[in-house]
């Protein structure tokens, strides 16, 4: 029973953590432009993530190792140092995307200026991955995120012909207005969003943090399995809502208001208190992903002690690249720069970073030393190589999208 | 806990694969450090690992080449006034317990570390050029093959030669089974004419920072496979 209740309750932190800020912006833009039409996208994105994260998950339960010290482990301190200082540049953008992503959800509530909200909401976030326990931080942010639920909900409510929206989805039916290279960065801009390199940290980090073993490894693959591909579906929700509201006013998403409206049309005030908790609830759930990625993935270059698991004077290495990233991302916010415009920039260099992340992942998975009986089965290595393949093209392809498109203009 | 691994220090490892950049836990089972570099001295049987270097000095080295000294004179300008400052912290070898998925030390982590004294370092062993007698440059030193002596301290018997940068078999040099198969072909194919050599076979040079064999290398080359 209580085993039953400990899978349970990972899948739905999985289903709640999985959408942050760049799911919901870039979903709710490609949902009022391209409908379902790519939706496809989304569905490799998940599948990839799912593949690799199960694969970390797997070394971090069976070695004890979490990702970011087997990337020095493997590719040495030189090529280890380009990769931190790649990866950390993106995961500092994404952190200051989500800090930023809280301030606007809670302007939505408050109308008082994101600008006065930021510095609140960064102590906030500091003293939260300062104080309080991993277990809470994954736990309470994961389940308040499933109040995002009620974008499905409104998809129903809508009443839409299901099947003109499947045929737009299986067909990758792009409408007629838009271009095909925008299309493409769009499709580019998905996958860098369901599978940015933070969430691999965070995972693999936090089965350390839990102190997982290979008896985990079953419960570990139930939350991926199923937590990710339903978090997956509430993206695709997202789009779905968006486009049957939006779509046919031919209204673009510009801020995170206009994420909440097909809500506010279907389900009027209360179902959009629920989606402004579920936007809260989610963007800062990440912020604390991120935050953590952020000095995990630091204090593991370095070896020094890190993790929740140990009082923070035990790791003090550790909780002061903490406040330190904090401190950055406000300042990054404070310059008005527009979180909406840092959250589109994430998800794309996110795209470009992956290979970074992931070919260690899959060589040391590999690994019979590490790994033993666990190692990389058949099916786990095809998967691999395929995404690796597919993330190799998204790298490519997205600055020159991302510069011919200006940002999907 | 993680699963039960060999304790690697009782067979023959690869240094650069399976030493260096690995993670130190002490005997309580926190993190002080990566294995940033290794100190060889020269004892009756050999080229003897005697202790660990860890801290910014010894990673600093090993980022290589201008970049990695003109680092280390940084560093030391940043406190002109410290003692030795250009020296990396060093753990003896007696006081590491076991090797697996991370290096475990008999010792707790406050205090552990002493100042290093001035030895040979695997860092600078591997990526040196591997000259033949005729003068002609054949590779780098890719890694070092150390075994057990009758003392149990472990031993410099070999070095791995062939193209490319140390650590760049990523492993897969260890047994001839790990997938992912593509990613094998790939690297197999990137280190066809990698190899090993017996010590006895090499002469190195730390000041020139080479090492000069004493044969052609295809009169004395084995395979790079190690089982």
């Amino acid at each position: 029973m209580k085993k039953v209740f400990a899978v349970a309750l990972g899948i739905l932190t999985a289903i709640g953590g999985f959408v942050d800020i760049g799911d919901l912006v870039t979903n709710a833009q490609v949902g009022a432009r391209f409908g379902l039409s790519l939706a496809w996208a989304t569905v490799v994105g998940v599948v990839g993530i799912c593949v690799f994260a199960e694969m970390s998950g797997r070394v971090a339960a069976v070695s004890g190792r979490a990702t970011f010290d087997l990337i020095r482990e493997r590719l040495g301190p030189r090529v280890g140092m380009l990769n931190l200082l790649s990866s950390m540049l993106i995961t500092m953008l994404t952190y200051t995307a989500e800090i930023g992503g809280v301030a606007l959800a809670l302007q939505l509530v408050a109308s008082v200026h994101e600008l006065l909200v930021v510095p609140v909401v960064a102590v906030v976030v500091w003293v939260v991955l300062w104080r309080a326990k991993f277990s809470i931080i994954e736990n309470v942010f994961g389940l308040l995120g499933l109040a995002l639920v009620v974008f499905g909900v409104a998809v129903w409510k809508l009443g839409p012909d299901y099947g003109a929206l499947l045929h737009q989805a299986v067909g990758a039916h792009k409408p007629s207005d838009e271009s095909w290279r925008t299309f493409a960065y769009y499709a580019v801009a998905l996958f860098g969003a369901a599978m940015t390199p933070y969430e691999v940290f965070f995972f693999s980090s936090g089965g350390v943090e839990e102190h997982w073993s290979p008896q985990d490894v079953g419960t570990m693959r139930a939350n991926v399995l199923i937590g990710f591909p339903l978090g997956g579906a509430l993206s695709l929700a997202i789009a779905a809502s968006t486009w049957l509201v939006l779509g046919p006013l031919e209204i673009s998403v510009d801020t995170l208001g206009q994420v909440g409206l097909p809500i506010a049309a279907a389900l009027g005030k209360l179902g959009l208190a629920v989606a402004i908790l579920g936007f809260v609830a989610a963007t800062f759930g990440a912020a604390c992903e991120t935050g953590l990625s952020v000095a995990y993935s630091i204090a593991q270059y370095f070896g020094a002690q890190w993790g929740k698991y140990v009082r923070p004077r035990e790791a003090a290495f550790f909780h002061l690249i903490l406040a330190l990233a904090t401190l950055l991302a406000v300042a990054l916010l404070m310059t008005t720069v527009d979180p909406i415009l840092i959250t589109e920039m994430s998800v794309v260099f996110s795209a470009v970073a992956l290979p970074l992340t992931y070919f260690p992942i899959l060589v040391v998975a590999n690994d019979p030393d590490y790994m033993g009986e666990h190692a990389n089965g058949r099916l786990a290595n095809a998967l691999g190589v395929v995404f690796l393949g597919v993330i190799a093209i998204a790298a490519t392809a997205a600055i020159p999208l991302l510069i011919w498109t200006r940002m999907g203009q | 806990m993680t699963r039960e691994m060999p304790n690697k220090l009782e067979g023959t490892i690869d240094g650069a694969l399976e030493l260096l950049d690995r993670q130190l836990l002490d005997v309580e089972g926190r993190m002080l450090g990566k294995v940033d570099d290794v100190e060889l001295t020269q004892t009756e049987s050999g080229l003897t690992i005697t202790a660990l270097l860890t801290g910014p000095v010894a990673l600093l080295h090993r980022l290589g080449g201008r970049l990695g000294n003109n680092l280390v004179t940084q560093y030391v300008a940043l406190r002109p006034s410290e003692t030795n400052r250009s020296r990396p912290w060093r753990i003896v070898i007696d006081d590491v317990e076991r090797l697996d998925s991370a290096l475990h030390l008999r010792v707790h982590r406050d205090e552990s570390l002493r100042r290093d004294v001035e030895t040979f370092r695997l860092g600078a062993l591997t990526g040196m050029n591997a000259v033949e007698p005729a003068g002609r440059r054949v590779g780098r030193v890719l890694d070092a093959r150390f075994a057990p002596s009758e003392s149990g301290r472990l031993v410099l018997r070999g070095l791995v030669v062939g193209d490319g940068h140390p650590g760049g078999l990523l492993g897969y040099d260890r047994r001839p089974d790990m997938g992912p198969w593509v990613v094998r072909r790939i690297v197999g194919w990137l280190h066809r004419h990698t190899c090993a050599v017996d010590l006895e076979h090499v002469q190195i040079l730390w000041n020139n920072k080479e090492v000069r064999l004493a044969a052609p290398l295809r009169e004395i080359r084995g395979p790079a496979l190690r089982r």
